[in-house]
């Protein structure tokens, strides 16, 4: 009994896990495609031409970089603000 | 979270766990859920951020040293921005 109550309990934490893990690439996905969309083809033609692709590429890796440097930055920041605020209380 | 909505179980499974493992879980939903909100706020500042900072000719996969700095610039201003904005909320309703 007891096996199968950890069981129900891994369970459900390893999908809300996967859940979230999808949901949060997903989000990364659509703005990557937005922004390198919009930077990379801005007349679009009758095929993808080397140049556009290669604009995808770059673009896509900027743009990760882009959200790893705002992640530490912002983890940081929230992280001494509520350092800030413990001390005032 | 909508993607949760795919998790199959029933709810006796559920309401036959031990209440340690309950107060567990109810913690770790707390814990992903706060997650969940902070990614989401990185999602956004990327989205505003790239606009501001990214302006150049996309050439190189990495941040250049004015794009990384202006992406750091920018997540405290923006912070900056809204802690000043609620500061003056805050002082237009004891005011």
């Amino acid at each position: 009994m007891s096996t199968s109550s950890s069981n129900v309990k891994t369970q459900i934490i390893n999908e809300v896990r996967q859940a979230a893990a999808i949901q949060n690439a997903r989000h990364l996905i659509e703005k990557i495609n937005e922004h390198c969309f919009e930077r990379c083809i801005p007349k679009p033609g009758t095929s993808l031409s080397k140049g556009e692709d290669a604009c995808i590429t770059s673009c896509m890796e900027k743009y990760m970089s882009a959200w790893n440097t705002v992640s530490r930055q912002y983890v940081a920041r929230i992280q001494k603000e509520a350092g800030s605020r413990g001390a005032e209380l | 979270m909508d993607a949760l909505s795919n998790i199959n179980l029933n709810a006796a499974d559920l309401q036959s766990l031990p209440d340690r493992d309950k107060a567990e879980l109810q913690q770790f939903l707390k814990n992903e859920t706060q997650k969940s909100t902070i990614q989401q706020a990185i999602h956004s500042l990327t989205d505003v951020c790239f606009r501001k900072c990214i302006t150049g000719k996309i050439s190189s996969g990495t941040l250049d040293k004015t794009e990384e700095p202006c992406m750091r610039n920018c997540v405290d201003r923006f912070m900056d921005a809204n802690n000043s904005i609620l500061k003056q909320l805050e002082s237009m309703r004891t005011g």
